[in-house]
């Protein structure tokens, strides 16, 4: 069953196209990667899901919920994670304090009020401070982490939104070759119990993680299938990949 | 755990504490009435630091226009001062409404012959502007500099309307009620100890209040709004409506500053709501370190001392002083005098790790 689907999604700015006619259906569970040369609406593609950006034209269904028209707030709270290209993270506050910022179990001002709110999020803290591998910084201001950590932060942050749907731009951008070991690791672990789509360049870490593939080009879906598929296609390879292929 | 004493939770509530005795001690210090009636205002005028401190230094939320509800607070205040001295049957209307020919009270003075009520206004009416005024502000992500000019200029209408609607509130002359004021069948005397203890009492439950507020998980998410309200209304949050409930707390303060005022110097004009006097609470927020409570109280203190005391050669160029002292501190101490003693207390314990960053 398609958890996130979008139907002839199009984005204009003036006369210009960004996303035309865009279909895209990712099922419950999966890992789906987004690649696609520079320009070709992939995270324009995000925004418009994400309620960041609005639709010119089309549908965006969530778990079967039509959310074309809601708030960016709403589209988070209905179970939808985004982690942004550059990383988003709350610099002037602590790595634990980022977390506890974003356990959002509770989501209005005056519940937070309550001083005893904070402690419900400790064993979910837990799990992600290990997944996120961030236990000895936890006091470190996050403006002071290395990119890497900053990348695996504002993935634990994400993670604790609780979402039923991952969206990540380019995760390992700036990334150590560990550092994008781990974090394809990471993101095996997640699938099945989350949907994860992911926006990447690495092609090396695309093909490590990735279930399905969905290639986009000039605001179009230009291809989709495995890996081996994606590969010998001779339009991709035209316009993405280079005459070798993915190495 | 971080080895700044600064940061350490006991040891700040302590400091709060401390200074908040000290200035419950002050009228055993000096038994002067005019020192003490300084004093009370300076305590007034760290009431509207520790709103500006909540507002900006916290939230992010630069706002020009404390004195909006410090100005509204002080009016509800004057109107119930002046309603307490007059009497319904003999001496219906204050005088200042007979020179400017009015021959029945305004509609809108009818609710303060009761000093209950006058004082519910007096705080509900800027409070409710200022949720108000908010929410139409941050729904509509109107942020950063914008803030300060919409602010501003809000300020400059208020002040306005109260300089030329001279038949309602005495136009620049401003009212000077009679009395004292009277609450529970006493006068407090505005050059007491009472007096001064009251402003303390305001000083103490709010800015405790306040502090407490912060340490919940709403402080949090508040601050984290500072640093990137995207990424927080990405999280799920209704950024707007958090920075409305932040706004309308901080004009809570305002308003309560407001009403002290004109209990301590029993009167009121259109200068409370001057485009001069909330500029310097920024100012004394920033000077003392907008990012703690504490420190915005000990620059509004330390500033307006200096003011008084600095001598009458200073006096002429206090504000030229004033100027190069904001400049300083927005250049080489950001986070004001707190900031430069957390550097110092992170040298001592030998861990400066983030003291620059964080509170």
């Amino acid at each position: 069953m398609a958890i996130l689907e979008l139907k002839e999604v199009t984005k204009t700015y003036n006369d210009f196209s960004v996303v035309k006619g865009f279909n895209l259906s990712v099922s419950k569970g999966e890992l789906r990667c987004l690649i696609g040369p520079n320009g070709a609406g992939k995270t324009t593609s995000l925004d418009l899901i994400t309620g960041r950006q609005k639709l010119t034209s089309g549908t965006v269904h969530f778990d079967g919920k039509n959310i074309t028209k809601l708030l960016e707030r709403e589209i988070a709270v209905l179970g939808v994670g985004r982690k942004f290209q550059v990383p988003a993270v709350f610099k002037e506050l602590t790595v634990r304090e980022n977390f506890e910022v974003s356990y959002t179990e509770r989501i209005g001002p005056f519940q937070n009020m309550n001083p005893f709110t904070k402690k419900h999020s400790r064993k979910h803290f837990n799990e992600i401070i290990e997944l996120a591998a961030l236990g000895d910084r936890l006091d470190t201001v996050a403006g002071l982490l290395s990119h890497g950590e900053t990348q695996w932060l504002e993935i634990g942050m994400v993670l604790m939104q609780k979402p039923r749907l991952l969206l990540l731009d380019e995760p390992t951008s700036g990334m150590t070759e560990q550092e994008t070991e781990k974090t394809s690791e990471i993101f095996k672990e997640l699938k099945g119990e989350h949907t994860l789509v992911v926006v990447e360049h690495d092609m090396s870490f695309v093909r490590s993680i990735a279930d399905v593939i969905s290639v986009m080009h000039q605001g179009n879906m230009l291809a989709e299938g495995a890996l081996s598929e994606i590969e010998q296609h001779p339009k991709v390879k035209e316009v993405y990949l280079g005459t070798e292929g993915i190495n | 755990m971080d080895g700044n004493l600064y940061h350490n939770r006991k040891a700040q509530w302590a400091a709060y504490i401390l200074i908040f005795v000290l200035l419950a001690l002050v009228p055993f210090i000096f038994d002067n009435p005019f020192t003490l009636n300084q004093f009370s205002r300076y305590i007034i005028f760290s009431l509207t630091a520790v709103s500006v401190s909540l507002v900006w230094g916290h939230g992010g939320i630069l706002s020009l226009g404390q004195g909006i509800a410090f100005g509204m607070g002080a009016y509800g205040m004057g109107a119930t001062m002046q309603m307490q001295f007059q009497d319904p049957v003999n001496d219906p209307i204050p005088t200042f409404m007979l020179t400017n020919e009015l021959e029945k009270l305004p509609l809108v003075w009818e609710p303060f012959w009761s000093t209950p009520i006058g004082l519910s206004l007096a705080i509900g009416v800027p409070t409710l502007f200022f949720f108000i005024f908010g929410y139409m502000m941050f729904q509509a992500r109107v942020a950063g500099v914008f803030v300060a000019i919409m602010t501003l200029a809000m300020l400059a209408a208020w002040y306005s309307v109260v300089y030329d609607m001279q038949p309602f509130t005495a136009g620049f002359n401003g009212i000077s009620p009679p009395s004292p004021f009277e609450i529970f069948g006493t006068q407090i005397d505005p050059y007491s100890s009472t007096a001064y203890w009251v402003c303390v009492a305001f000083l103490v439950i709010l800015t405790l209040g306040t502090k407490f507020l912060l340490h919940t998980k709403f402080g949090l998410i508040v601050q984290a709004m500072r640093d990137d309200p995207e990424r927080a209304r990405f999280l799920g949050y209704n950024v707007a409506y958090y920075q409305t409930v932040l706004f309308t707390l901080s004009g809570f303060i305002a308003a309560c500053a407001g009403i002290l005022w004109v209990m301590v110097t029993q009167y009121v004009s259109p200068t409370s709501m001057e485009i001069m006097l909330s500029i310097s609470m920024v100012i004394w927020a920033a000077v003392g370190g907008r990012t703690s409570l504490l420190g915005a109280i000990i620059g509004a203190f330390l500033i307006n001392l200096g003011q008084s005391y600095a001598g009458d050669e200073f006096q002429k160029h206090w504000l030229i002083m004033l100027g190069v002292v904001f400049v300083i501190v927005v250049l080489f101490l950001p986070k004001g005098l707190t900031g430069l003693f957390e550097s110092i207390l992170g040298k001592f314990s030998g861990n400066n790790k983030g003291a620059k960053q964080k509170a």
